[in-house]
């Protein structure tokens, strides 16, 4: 089993430091995990992180929360780093290759990876929160977030990529001894380079969007008005107080609540009704 | 005449064969003490002070449980004494001298009441917080020692014997050399290891008036970060742990074994002897709360901490770093030393951190702030107040540094308070607002010594770059990591605390509070003023200056007990039965005070979070603006 992490220069959302994105981070816990469970934790078949860019210290973070060793593809700022990748992966074969669901900070155009199972010729599984071994021999059993908790389950043989969710479990912690000893090997891809997409960008200072008021009462007292535009007549108000209900009532109002949002399947069993 | 002729030297000579016997028991310890790793000891100042660091220093601990102290110092005085005056018999004329013989009886008789004290503490029931096991057998082999010694010496001294001496200096001579025997692994260990850990003292500034208690800093090009196994600790720090005399003063003061977390520092120290040593008595003591048995390998190169090794990681996650142990060690132990440097090795070397503390400690390490917030919301509490900024005013009299508690809605009234105190008496003061970083002290308690050495750099980096003269917070955590633990880092600061810093103003006559003295309040000494910086008097001053009927806790100054927020033991959550806060909260109401006054932004969050809370808890901050403008 061999697993690899595609890990992109990010920067943290708030301080604008150089860092590993979150979604990386949580997608090494994901391939630790992975490796711990088909033992192959130690030595030259454990997992590790593949980066393509110019340099490889912004994603050095890597070796510090759970990879011991790191690839870097070494390719000029502004190329396209899908040719080099997938040529890389190709020759590497990995059986799992994990990734962000988007980068952090980068382009963040998210496309990266499904480039890549499109070039590999691969089935991407989006937005993984875990792969485990699955049942029978030779497939993987990966759990993908459909948001608000639910989740599906995929059984897939042969090889694959996947996307991490953010639902996923939190990013193991930073071991700077472990960093220090974790290895990064420089290559140097063979792919002709391509100057990657010029993405669109315009920045603007940030500002909280104003809050579309729907069906604001013309008249209405203060307070109702007010409700109604703060959006508090929205989603949150349109549920059903119930004041010191029967037990067995407030279960029911529960339950179906949790099937108008999808957790729970549609009751079709149900003998009398 | 010629019956006894010999045993005058018999009896001599049986106090030197102790001393031997003692001796080579030391020797078999010490080949211990060999496997931990170099420390510098100033060797000769060490034993020099001696004998003043064991009357001053150990003394004053020791004198706060007074039949301790008593029954210590007539059964080791008795002790010493009678041992050297036999000892020094071997010389024929002493040996020929009655009334010198019964000078040894007399020494041996204030032994013999001392083990009478000793014995006295442990039957028919046993205090405690003591140890049994092999302290059990102590006050028998004192007074064997004591009453045979006692009865040879008499008997030597009318001069009569006979058929009795061969008794009683057996009696002596099974009580004496069980002593000795006891010097390597039973109670009478700390007498050899307690005296020389007093002379080789990792932390020599303690004895001389210095609060020193900064954490050494960790060199971080070393081949293993933190201690991983008992080899890993510098011998003196193993030294030091077989000082221990399982007295249990530092268990009855510790905030997590109150609360049954699952810690218990004398059981701590403990594990760390037996950890070095497989062949060492079992425990005999309180359990860890919970009641896990030790279990895992021992020896100088098994791994300690683990699920399945001698100490669990709850246990070490558990400490709030409050140093209430060290405190109120007899044996001068540093108890949080050992904790951090074994959260060293669990946080650089295994990314061990517990599940809940990886997220503060990411963040801190990435953004400079430990809850991932924006390093110039920082002064969003000042909305509405003017806040200069260092870096448009280049210099001040005054750099306040803000500190976490910025951040906290709740806090934030306190600092509010603060900075309005501070421009009614025409304080020159800035801020630096979006270029202060955390000090890192949640990441150096939590062992992560890299992200705390980078923040320590960055902020003295900073700092430089302005010209002030003094440094004045709130907070003692920040308070103790510039003032203590930056100047390893090449910041020298003037640091004052709000408390001191407002003291003085009101001495100063710029601020001139008026009275309140409807208000009853009691004080909560933070752990990181009162016992590492030894400020306990400035909050006080201020509190009695605005008039307040003020009242004591049970415990307070250097023996308060910890609110529960030091250490990273908030971000930790190691359950336990009960909560610290709390703990603390229903001793505050014990004195029937309305308000429970702090200085620290931590003690402010833990104290308020207590629910069904019936008193306030306001910053002295806080109360000092009230008076002012009850005085206007
Ligand atoms: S520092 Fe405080 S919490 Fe930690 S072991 Fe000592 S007394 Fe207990
Ligand atoms: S560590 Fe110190 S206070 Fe605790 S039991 Fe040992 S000697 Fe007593």
């Amino acid at each position: 089993m061999k697993i690899a992490v595609l890990l992109s220069a990010g920067r943290h959302p708030v301080s604008g430091a150089a860092v590993l994105p979150r979604l990386e981070a949580q997608a090494i816990r994901i391939a630790v995990r992975l490796g711990e469970a088909f033992g192959v934790l130690d030595g030259g078949s454990a997992p590790f992180g593949l980066h393509a860019g110019p340099d490889a210290a912004t994603v050095a973070d890597a070796l510090g929360q759970g990879l011991a060793r790191i690839e870097h593809l070494v390719l000029p700022e502004g190329v396209d780093p899908v040719p080099a990748l997938a040529e890389h992966l190709a020759a590497t074969a990995p059986d799992v290759i994990l990734a962000g669901r988007r980068g952090q900070g980068g382009g963040e155009s998210g496309i990266v990876p499904y480039a890549l199972a499109a070039a590999l010729d691969r089935p991407l599984i989006a937005d993984v929160v875990s792969v485990a071994p699955g049942d029978e021999a030779g497939t993987l059993r990966l759990d993908q977030s459909l948001g608000r908790g639910a989740l599906r389950r995929v059984v897939v043989r042969g090889p694959v990529v996947a996307t991490v969710h953010p639902d996923a479990p939190a990013s193991l912690a930073y071991a700077f001894g472990r960093a220090r000893r974790g290895t990064i090997v420089s290559l140097e891809p063979t792919a002709e380079p391509v100057a990657g997409p010029a993405i669109p960008v315009e920045e603007r200072p940030y500002r909280r969007r104003p809050k579309i008021v729907k069906g604001a009462p013309a008249g209405g007292s203060a307070a109702e008005r007010l409700k109604a535009a703060t959006g508090e007549s929205g989603a949150a108000a349109s549920g059903r107080l119930l004041v010191d209900p029967a037990p067995e009532e407030a279960a029911r109002e529960i339950l179906a609540y949790l099937r108008r949002v999808g957790v729970v399947a549609p009751d079709s069993t149900r003998p009398n009704s | 005449m010629h019956s006894f002729m010999p045993l005058t030297t018999v009896f001599p000579g049986l106090v030197w064969a102790m001393a031997a016997l003692a001796l080579v028991q030391t020797a078999r310890r010490a080949a211990l003490w060999r496997v931990g790793s170099a420390a510098p000891v100033a060797w000769l100042h060490g034993l020099a002070r001696l004998p003043r660091r064991y009357l001053v220093d150990v003394h004053h601990v020791v004198a706060r449980d007074p039949y301790a102290s008593r029954m210590h110092a007539v059964v080791a005085g008795g002790l010493l004494a009678a041992s050297l005056l036999t000892a020094l018999a071997i010389l024929p004329p002493l040996a020929q001298s009655r009334a010198y013989w019964l000078l040894v009886a007399l020494a041996f008789a204030v032994t013999a009441v001392g083990s009478v004290l000793v014995g006295a503490r442990r039957y028919p029931a046993k205090q405690k917080r003591l140890s049994a096991g092999r302290f059990q057998i102590l006050p028998f082999l004192l007074l064997a020692y004591a009453v045979g010694g006692t009865l040879t010496a008499l008997l030597l001294a009318v001069g009569t014997g006979g058929i009795a001496l061969p008794f009683t200096l057996a009696l002596a001579a099974a009580g004496g050399l069980g002593l000795a025997f006891e010097v390597r692994q039973g109670p009478m260990r700390h007498a050899v290891a307690g005296a020389l850990h007093l002379a080789a003292h990792p932390r020599p500034g303690r004895f001389e008036g210095r609060p020193d208690t900064a954490l050494q800093p960790l060199d971080l090009e070393a081949p293993r970060l933190g201690a991983e196994m008992p080899a890993d600790f510098t011998w003196n720090r193993l030294l030091s742990y077989d000082a221990c005399v399982s007295c249990g003063r530092c268990e009855i003061a510790c905030p997590a074994f109150a609360a049954g977390q699952p810690l218990n520092p004398k059981r701590l120290i403990q594990d760390l002897v037996a950890g070095l040593n497989p062949a060492e008595p079992p425990y005999a003591g309180n359990p860890y709360p919970g009641g896990r048995e030790a279990e895992g390998e021992r020896g100088p190169l098994a791994r300690l901490i683990g699920p399945d090794a001698r100490i669990h990681p709850d246990t070490l996650w558990s400490c709030t770093t409050c140093r209430a142990c060290v405190e109120e060690c007899p044996m001068m132990i540093e108890h949080v030393d050992a904790v951090v440097s074994l959260r060293r090795y669990q946080t650089l070397e295994r990314g061990a951190l517990p599940e809940k503390a990886i997220g503060p400690v990411t963040e801190l390490r990435q953004s400079g702030d430990a809850g991932g917030r924006p390093l110039p919301a920082r002064t969003d509490f000042a909305a509405g107040l003017d806040l200069p900024l260092m870096a448009d005013r280049g210099q001040a009299d005054v750099l306040l540094w803000l500190g976490e508690g910025a951040y906290d809605l709740r806090y934030g009234r306190t600092l509010r308070a603060l900075v309005r105190l501070l421009r009614q008496a025409n304080v020159d003061f800035a801020v630096l607002g979006p270029e202060e970083r955390d000090t890192g002290d949640l990441a150096r308690r939590l062992g992560d010594e890299a992200t705390f050495q980078a923040l320590a750099r960055e902020n003295v980096a900073t700092l430089a770059k302005y010209r002030f003269a003094r440094i004045v917070t709130a907070d003692p955590h920040a308070l103790h990591a510039l003032r203590n633990e930056y100047p390893a880092f090449g910041g020298p600061y003037t640091v004052v605390h709000h408390t001191a810093f407002l003291l003085e103003l009101i001495r100063a006559g710029r601020l001139t509070p008026g009275r309140l003295p409807d208000l009853s309040v009691t004080y909560h000494d933070p752990c990181y003023l009162a016992r590492y910086n030894g400020e306990t008097e400035a909050p006080r001053a201020v509190l009695d200056a605005i008039g307040l009927a003020r009242v004591e806790m049970a415990r307070s100054g250097k023996r308060a007990m910890c609110c529960g927020g030091g250490g990273g033991a908030p971000v930790s959550d190691i359950p336990g039965e009960r909560r610290i806060p709390d703990l603390r909260m229903a001793q505050a109401a014990e004195t029937g005070a309305g308000v429970v006054a702090v200085a620290c932004p931590s003690c402010t969050a833990m104290l308020e979070g207590v629910t069904d809370r019936k008193a306030e808890v306001r910053d002295i901050a806080e109360l000092l603006l009230q008076a002012v403008e009850a005085g206007r």
